[in-house]
């Protein structure tokens, strides 16, 4: 098992975000949480990279404990975050943006090689390598987000809404290269509000609600579920 | 025309000396949070040091130059890992702690220089630079410019050029972010006070023997690096550097032809018109995006 969260409690002051989650990613996986705004699929992801320490339960990447560790360290165990927002880091250049994806790597000839391939999935990023984070779209700016990402060279990659905002074109855009990293074999959880297109990418599906798991399954069997069909389908 | 000339140049290495003391204090503001108060009295330490080692005990003046960096760096260190560190997510306890350590170090100033008069440190660059018999300029103070512009050059390096710089950047500009790539933000701090408390000591080994040495002598140093910080737009380095230039030629300008008094109280009222007017300074940006 490459992720593994064991009935997981996150509280913010006294209020519970996560009431016991249980996920679990193996390699090479494409798994994808689904839930409204609020249900806690954005603080499973800031769990398991460590921004929020869980009051109860277990995190663990390939059966080593993670969830005492600090964020740096989890990266470095090869868990990336394309976090809400994108957070880029807008008054530094797209190239600075990347390098720092790679901060704690020394291999210099795999770093390049790494910066050339995230060009290669993202032809706008080399147009605007020396442009600063802030004169990007909003469609660009989430692909230096995961472009960033990337170039830690992840086992796991965590993304948070990546669709939220972004033309439907930029959307497919997106999704082509997710199934694309997938192939290469990283493991992706994807977190979605847009349910149709996250349960079309991914292979087994969480459906998260008030802060716990209410449905899981395959990726096509939760899509032809009639509740997840009424509350998050739309259909 | 003398005094018009020979201010020019002294608002140069008056400006050189605001912005060392400043982008000490932007440099922790910006990666860590916390305003330093106690950023003066670092200055302090460092002209103490070289009293002490260079006057007192007959060291170099260059090797206690170095000495007094290593100290203030330390003080530094120090004052992250004990202080601030525990405060991380309370910049008001970070803030209380800091003039704690102020008060700390005024005193002990006055412990091992014992009160009396200011001490003044002999020039260990004597003579002087005449041109056309109008400007003169000491040798000691073309020594403390030309070390101003190497060490604000090498600091511009360190944050544009190189990897580490970028993280000191990034932790400024987004610390969550900056922590899920991997950047260590304790490591990072360290790095950011190290820096700012070399820094500090730097200057204040630079001031030593062209000013009065005493206790007190941080207040006007805070509240200096505060107006050029808050004038140059808070958590810009560049900005800090710049206002620091222009806040040389006024504070220059004016004491030379009215007062010094009339001099900083000029600066603070620009600071709170800046404040009033355009708080985000002449190159800060608006922190919500």
């Amino acid at each position: 098992m490459l992720l593994e969260l064991q009935n997981v409690h996150v509280h913010y002051n006294k209020i519970a975000a996560l009431q016991g989650v249980s996920i679990q990613v193996e390699e090479g996986d494409f798994i994808t949480l689904i839930g409204s705004n609020g249900a806690g699929k954005s603080t499973t992801l800031r769990a398991i990279s460590g921004l929020e320490k869980p009051s109860s339960g277990e995190i663990s990447f390939r059966d080593q404990a993670i969830h005492h560790l600090t964020p740096d360290r989890i990266l470095k165990l090869g868990i990336a975050q394309v976090p809400e927002g994108r957070r880029i880091f807008k008054d530094l250049t797209v190239e600075e943006n990347l390098q720092l994806g790679a901060f704690t790597r020394s291999d210099k000839v795999a770093v390049r090689r790494d910066l050339d391939a995230v060009f290669g999935h993202f032809p706008r990023l080399l147009e605007r390598r020396n442009q600063l984070g802030r004169t990007l779209s909003g469609g660009e700016q989430q692909m230096l987000s995961i472009g960033r990402a990337l170039m830690s060279d992840p086992t796991l990659l965590l993304l948070d809404e990546p669709s939220l905002g972004l033309a439907p074109i930029v959307v497919e855009e997106i999704a082509k290269i997710l199934c694309d990293i997938n192939g290469k074999g990283v493991a992706i959880v994807l977190v979605e509000q847009n349910a149709d297109l996250a349960l079309e990418l991914a292979r087994h599906g969480y459906v998260l609600e008030t802060g716990s798991i209410a449905l899981q399954g395959d990726a096509d069997s939760l899509a032809r579920n009639e509740h997840v069909k009424t509350a998050y389908l739309g259909i | 025309m003398e005094l018009f000339l020979q201010s020019i140049i002294n608002s140069f290495i008056q400006g050189g000396f605001f912005a060392l003391w400043a982008v000490g204090l932007v440099l922790v503001f910006g990666v860590m949070g916390v305003v330093n108060f106690a950023h003066g009295e670092l200055v302090m330490v460092g002209a103490y040091t070289i009293w002490l080692l260079h006057s007192q005990y007959g060291m170099g003046y260059i090797p206690a130059l170095g000495m007094a960096i290593l100290l203030v760096l330390l003080i530094g260190l120090f004052m992250e890992r004990f202080l601030f560190r525990p405060k991380r997510e309370d910049p008001l306890g970070g803030l209380i702690n800091s003039i704690g350590v102020l008060f700390i170090l005024q005193v002990a100033a006055l412990i091992v220089g014992g009160t009396g008069p200011a001490k003044q440190v002999a020039p260990p660059f004597s003579g002087t630079l005449i041109i056309e018999e109008i400007v003169r300029v000491p040798y000691q103070r073309l020594f403390s410019i030309a070390v101003c512009i190497a060490a604000l050059s090498l600091l511009w390096f360190f944050l544009t050029k190189t990897k580490l710089g970028w993280s000191l950047r990034a932790v400024a500009l987004d610390r969550e972010a900056a922590a899920l790539q991997g950047i260590n933000i304790n490591r990072t701090s360290m790095i950011a006070i190290g820096v700012s408390g070399a820094l500090a000591g730097l200057a204040g080994a630079l001031m030593a023997p062209i000013s009065n040495i005493y206790p007190h002598m941080g207040h006007n140093v805070i509240i200096t690096a505060f107006i050029v910080t808050i004038v140059g737009g808070i958590g810009s380095l560049p900005g800090a550097v710049f206002a620091s230039v222009l806040y040389a030629f006024l504070h220059t300008f004016i004491t030379a032809y009215f007062s010094g008094t009339i001099a900083t109280m000029s600066g603070l009222l620009i600071m709170v018109l800046v404040l009033i007017v355009k708080p985000t300074g002449i190159m800060g940006r608006r922190i919500s995006e």
